[in-house]
C-alpha cells in the first residue's frame, strides 16, 4: 500500500522528531525552576530564577528591547522582502540580476562581518548607536530571509491565476492584494515568523550596533553564558518561549480578528480568496 | 511596458534599502581589507595587500573544505528531516496543521545558545543521557557534535519553505499522481518533489549560507580540529582584534561563497522560466 | 553579471580604502593630554553608565550604590577588550569601563582616559603598594586595579592523576582524554613560551615557531579549545582545563563535590593580570564614576564582591581575607604578593611581535 494511506512510519518519524525538537527546551524550562543552582539535579520546585529575572530592571529593560526590535524589523522587513520578491519574480528587467545577488550578499555575510560593517558604517556617518541603529541592522539583514522564503511560494504559484484575474478587468494592483498576497499568505507569515525568530535571537549583530543600554537580551545571555550557565538565563529562555507562543498564537489568529468572514485558517492556506 | 513597470517598482524599496545600508557598508569592509592596525590595535585604512598575501597559503584550504564539508552534511540532514515532517503536517495535518507548524517553529524561539548550552547539558559527558544509559560516550568536541549543532538551529530555516510549498499544492494532484504513476515513489519523484523544489532550494539556501560562516557551534561543540572559517574570522574580531585580516577573511569567503549562490541562482531563475511556461 | 559586479565593488572598495587611507575606524574624539588631566570632582553628575564582562560585580553591590547616591546604574557587558574598543571607539559615552593592564597603556597612549586622583578616593591606601607605580599606568594616575586574576590548571583532583606542577601536565598528565586548553591567543602562547623556558612576551621568530610546534603537538592530546571553561568542568567533560583561578572558585560553586576542584599554580610562570578601573575621556558622568570607584573599594564592599565574583581584588584587609577565605582548602588559588611581585604580566607587543603572534595562532588553528 502507499505511504498516502498509512502514514504509520511517517508519524513515528514526526513524533520522534518532536521529542528531540523539545528535548533541550524541556530541560530549559524544567532548570529554570529548579530551587538549586545545579544543573545535573532538579532539587525542588521554586519560582526564585524568575524572580530574579523580574526584579532586574535592566534585564526587563533588555527583554522590552528585544521584542520591540524584534517586531519593528520584522514588519518591516516583511514587506520589504516580499515587495522584492514579487519584483525578482515577475519583472524582467537588466536591473534583475543585479538585485538578485544584492539579495543573496547578507546571506553570505558572517554576522560578525555584518555587525562589524554596520558598525563602520554608522560610525563613518556620525550616527549615534540605539535602538534604531540595531533595527536597522537586523532589517538589513533580514530582507534576503524574506525574499527567499516568499520568492519559492511566488515562483511555484504561476502566473495562470493572476492572468486569468487581470482578463476579468482586475487591475494590476487588485490583481496583486486580492490574488497573489492571499495566495502568499502562507509564505509571508512563515516569512514574518522567521524574521521575529532571527531578530529575536541575535546577538552577534546586536552587539556590534546596540548603544550603551539597554543591550538587547540575546546580548545580555552571549555576555553572560560563558561564565557558566546561572539558571535566571533558563528563566529568561523559558520565558522568551511564551512570548513566543504569544506572538505565534497572534499571528494564527490576526486575520480572523481583522474580521474576516471566513475562518482564519483557511485564508492563511490560501484556500479561499479574500 | 506597463506590466513589467509595476513588478519593477516593486523591486525598489527593499533594493534601496540594501545598496544603501548593506553594499556601502561591506565596501567598508572591503576597504578595510586593504589596511592594517597600528600599535594602539586600532584599525586603519590603507592600500596594502599584505592581509591577501597571507590568506594565499594552502594551510587556510582545510578550513574551508570543512566549513563546506559540515555546512553540507547540516543541509543534507535538514533535508532528510525536514522534508517528512514538512510533509506529514502539510498533508496529514488536517486540522492540527498550523498547531503543528507553529510547534516546529517554537523551539527556535528560544535563544539558539541556550538550546545549544542545554544539549551540552544533556549529552555531556556527566550529562543526562550518559547518566540514563550509564554510560561514558563522548558526544560533546566532536565533528558529528558540530553538524548536529548546525542542523539543530538551522532547522527551521529547511521546513517552513517546504511547508510552505506543499501546503500550496492541491492534493488532488497527488492523487491522480497516484493513478498515473502506481507507486509512492514514482508519485513522489515526477510529482510531489518538482512541485516542492523551488522550497527544497530555498531551505538549503537558508541553511547552507549561514552555515559556512557560523563559529557558535564548532566553539561550543567542536573539538580542536573542529575549526571553520566563521571561527578564523570571529577570532580576527573579536580576540585579536585584527580587523583587517578579518576583512579580508571575510571578502575571501564571500567571494567563495558567490559561486554556490549563482548555482542557486541559475537552478531558480531555470525553475522560474518553466514555472512561466 | 556577476564578475561584472564583483569587480565595480572591488574597484569601490580600493577607491574607498584609498580615500579613507589613514583614516582609523574610530569615532571617539581622542583627547589632548589638557584633557586627560582635567581633575574631576567628586560629586553625583548624573547615571552611571557601565561597561565591564557579565558577572563580573555583586548586583546587590549595584543596587547598594544606586539606593546611596540615587542614581541608575546603566550596564552593558562586552565579552573581550576587542569587543569593548570597538564600542569604544565607536564613540559611545561610558563612564567607567575595565580594561587589562596592557589595554590601559594602550588607552593612556591614546589619550583616551581620563586622570583619576587617588588621593581623592577614601580607602585608596588599601590598595596593594604593588599598584602605585604598575608598569602600564606610571604612578597609577589613570586607573584603579579592579581583580586580579592568575591563570593556571585546573583540574579534578578525583579524576586526574600525574600531576606534577608543570605547565606540560595539559599534554602529559592522565585525564582519560580530557584536557581543554584556554582559547585564548595570549594565554596559550605565553604558556608556550613558559614551557620552553623562553620569557611570557617572546616576539623572536624562532623561539615562536618553537611554542607553535609545542601547540601544534599538543592539538592530539587535547579534547578542545575552549573559552567555556566553566561549562567544561561543570560538566564533566573536562578533567584538566587551562584557566584562571577565578573560574575555579565558580566552577565549585556549581558542584556537589568542589573539593574535588584545584588549581595548579605551574612551576615554569604563572600569568597574573589585572582588570582596572578607568574613566574614559568622554564619559559624560566622570563625577559619578569616580564615586563609584571609591564605592567599590569599601573593605566590606570589596569583599561582599570577591565573594561574589570569585576573584581577587587586590585590596588589603577585608578584600584579601575574603578571598583567603573562599579558597582555604586550596590557597594555590590564591594571588599572593610574593606571586604578584614575581608574576609575569603580559606585556603590549608592537606591531612585528603582535603580528607575529596573531599568525602562530592563526596557523595553530588551523593545522
Amino acid at each position: 500500500m502507499s505511504a498516502f494511506d498509512r502514514p504509520r512510519f511517517l508519524r513515528v518519524f514526526v513524533a520522534v522528531f518532536f521529542v528531540f525538537l523539545f528535548a533541550p527546551i524541556a530541560l530549559v524550562i524544567l532548570f529554570s525552576f529548579n530551587s538549586s543552582r545545579s544543573l545535573q539535579q532538579f532539587d525542588g520546585f521554586s519560582m526564585r530564577w524568575y524572580e530574579t529575572f523580574f526584579e532586574s530592571e535592566s534585564l526587563r529593560d533588555s527583554l522590552i528591547a528585544s521584542i520591540e526590535i524584534a517586531l519593528v524589523t520584522m514588519l518591516i522587513a516583511t514587506v520589504l522582502g516580499t515587495m522584492l520578491a514579487y519584483g525578482l519574480v515577475r519583472a524582467r528587467t537588466r536591473w534583475s540580476d543585479t538585485a538578485n545577488v544584492l539579495m543573496l550578499v547578507p546571506l553570505v555575510t558572517p554576522e560578525i562581518v555584518a555587525g562589524a560593517s554596520a558598525l563602520l558604517l554608522f560610525t563613518q556617518v556620525g550616527l549615534e548607536l540605539s535602538l534604531t541603529t540595531i533595527i536597522v541592522a537586523h532589517i538589513t539583514f533580514s530582507i534576503s530571509y524574506v525574499t527567499v522564503v516568499v520568492r519559492a511560494r511566488l515562483a511555484a504559484l504561476g502566473r495562470q491565476v493572476e492572468d486569468a484575474s487581470m482578463d476579468l478587468g482586475a487591475t494590476r494592483w487588485q490583481t496583486f492584494r486580492l490574488v497573489t498576497l492571499p495566495a502568499l499568505w502562507p509564505a509571508i507569515i512563515a516569512a514574518g515568523l522567521l524574521c521575529f525568530a532571527l531578530s529575536f535571537d541575535d546577538f552577534v549583530l546586536s552587539f556590534f550596533t546596540t548603544g550603551e543600554s539597554p543591550q538587547p537580551l540575546p546580548v545580555r545571555i552571549w555576555t553572560e553564558i560563558r561564565f557558566g550557565v546561572r539558571p535566571t538565563i533558563n528563566a529568561i529562555g523559558s520565558f522568551m518561549l511564551v512570548i513566543s507562543i504569544l506572538s505565534i498564537g497572534l499571528a494564527l489568529l490576526l486575520p480572523r480578528l481583522l474580521g474576516r468572514r471566513e475562518s482564519g485558517l483557511k485564508v492563511l492556506l490560501g484556500r479561499e480568496a479574500a | 511596458m506597463n506590466e513589467n513597470r509595476f513588478a519593477t517598482a516593486f523591486l525598489v524599496p527593499g533594493g534601496l534599502w540594501l545598496l544603501v545600508l548593506f553594499v556601502v557598508p561591506v565596501c567598508l569592509v572591503l576597504a578595510l581589507s586593504f589596511g592594517y592596525t597600528d600599535d594602539l590595535g586600532e584599525a586603519i585604512y590603507s592600500t596594502r595587500l599584505d592581509n591577501y598575501e597571507r590568506l594565499v597559503d594552502p594551510d587556510y584550504l582545510p578550513v574551508l573544505f570543512r566549513s563546506v564539508g559540515f555546512a553540507l552534511a547540516a543541509v543534507v540532514l535538514c533535508l532528510l528531516i525536514g522534508y517528512p515532517v514538512a510533509y506529514y503536517i502539510a498533508v496529514f495535518g488536517g486540522r492540527w496543521k498550523n498547531v503543528l507548524i507553529a510547534l516546529v517553529v517554537l523551539p527556535f524561539f528560544v535563544n539558539y545558545l541556550i538550546r545549544t548550552y542545554a544539549w551540552i547539558a544533556m549529552l555531556g559527558d556527566d550529562g543526562l543521557v550518559n547518566g540514563v544509559l550509564d554510560s561514558s560516550i563522548r558526544f560533546i568536541n566532536t565533528p558529528w557534535a558540530v553538524i548536529g549543532g548546525l542542523v539543530y538551529g538551522f532547522l527551521a530555516f529547511m521546513i517552513l519553505p517546504i511547508y510552505a510549498a506543499l501546503d500550496r499544492m492541491d492534493p488532488a494532484l497527488i492523487e491522480a499522481g497516484k493513478d498515473l504513476y502506481g507507486s509512492p515513489w514514482e508519485t513522489f519523484r515526477h510529482v510531489t518533489w518538482p512541485h516542492t523544489f523551488q522550497g527544497v532550494l530555498a531551505g538549503s539556501v537558508l541553511v547552507f549560507l549561514p552555515a559556512v560562516g557560523d563559529f557558535v557551534a564548532a566553539s561550543l561543540l567542536g573539538g580542536p580540529e573542529e575549526v571553520m572559517v566563521g571561527n578564523l574570522i570571529q577570532q580576527q574580531f573579536q580576540a585579536s582584534d585584527n580587523w583587517p585580516f578579518g576583512a579580508a577573511l571575510t571578502i575571501a569567503m564571500m567571494a567563495f561563497l558567490l559561486i554556490w549562490m549563482s548555482l542557486y541562482l541559475r537552478a531558480a531563475a531555470r525553475e522560474t522560466k518553466e514555472a512561466r511556461a | 553579471m556577476l564578475s561584472r559586479r564583483r569587480l565595480l565593488q572591488g574597484g569601490a572598495g580600493l577607491a574607498l580604502g584609498a580615500g579613507l587611507a589613514g583614516c582609523g575606524v574610530g569615532n571617539i574624539d581622542k583627547g589632548s593630554k589638557a584633557e586627560t588631566e582635567k581633575p574631576i570632582r567628586k560629586r553625583i553628575d548624573g547615571d552611571l553608565v557601565y561597561f565591564n564582562y557579565s558577572q563580573y560585580i555583586d548586583p546587590e553591590l549595584v543596587k547598594g550604590f544606586e539606593k546611596l547616591y540615587g542614581v541608575r546604574v546603566r550596564e552593558s557587558y562586552f565579552d573581550s577588550m576587542s569587543a569593548m574598543m570597538a564600542k569604544l571607539r565607536a564613540g559611545i559615552h561610558y563612564d567607567v569601563i575595565f580594561p587589562s593592564a596592557e589595554y590601559v597603556q594602550r588607552l593612556r597612549a591614546g589619550f583616551l582616559i581620563r586622570r583619576i586622583d587617588r588621593d581623592k578616593l577614601k580607602n585608596v591606601d588599601t590598595v596593594y603598594p604593588h599598584y602605585d607605580d604598575p608598569w602600564y599606568d606610571p604612578n597609577s594616575e589613570h586607573s584603579t586595579p579592579y581583580g586580579m586574576y592568575a591563570t593556571g590548571l585546573g583540574y579534578r583532583a578525583d579524576k586526574v592523576t600525574g600531576m606534577t606542577g608543570s605547565w606540560r601536565d595539559l599534554g602529559e598528565a592522565d585525564s582519560d582524554d580530557r584536557s581543554f586548553l584556554l582559547d585564548d591567543y595570549q594565554e596559550a602562547i605565553g604558556m608556550a613560551n613558559l614551557v620552553n623556558g623562553h620569557p611570557l612576551n617572546e616576539t623572536d621568530t624562532d623561539k615562536l615557531e618553537e611554542s607553535k610546534n609545542y601547540l601544534v603537538d599538543l592539538k592530539p592530546k587535547l579534547r578542545g579549545v575552549s573559552a567555556d571553561t566553566i561549562t567544561n568542568m561543570v560538566s564533566g567533560n573536562a578533567y584538566i582545563q587551562h584557566l584562571w583561578n577565578g573560574d575555579i572558585v565558580n566552577i565549585r560553586y556549581g558542584v556537589d563535590n568542589p573539593e574535588d576542584f584545584k588549581f595548579q599554580k605551574c612551576r615554569e610562570g604563572m600569568p597574573i593580570g589585572s582588570d582596572n578601573f578607568v574613566i574614559p575621556v568622554n564619559a559624560e558622568h566622570p563625577g559619578t564614576a569616580l564615586l563609584f570607584i571609591e564605592y567599590m573599594l569599601e573593605p566590606e564592599n570589596a569583599a561582599q564582591n570577591v565573594e561574589w565574583i570569585g576573584y581577587p581584588m587586590p585590596y588589603e584587609g577585608a578584600a584579601t581575607e575574603a578571598f583567603q577565605g573562599l579558597v582555604k582548602d586550596d590557597p594555590e588559588i590564591n594571588i599572593t604578593i610574593e606571586d604578584l611581585e614575581q608574576g609575569l604580566q603580559y606585556e603590549n607587543l608592537r606591531g612585528e611581535g603582535r603580528l607575529a603572534w596573531d599568525e602562530v595562532w592563526t596557523e595553530f588553528k588551523v593545522s
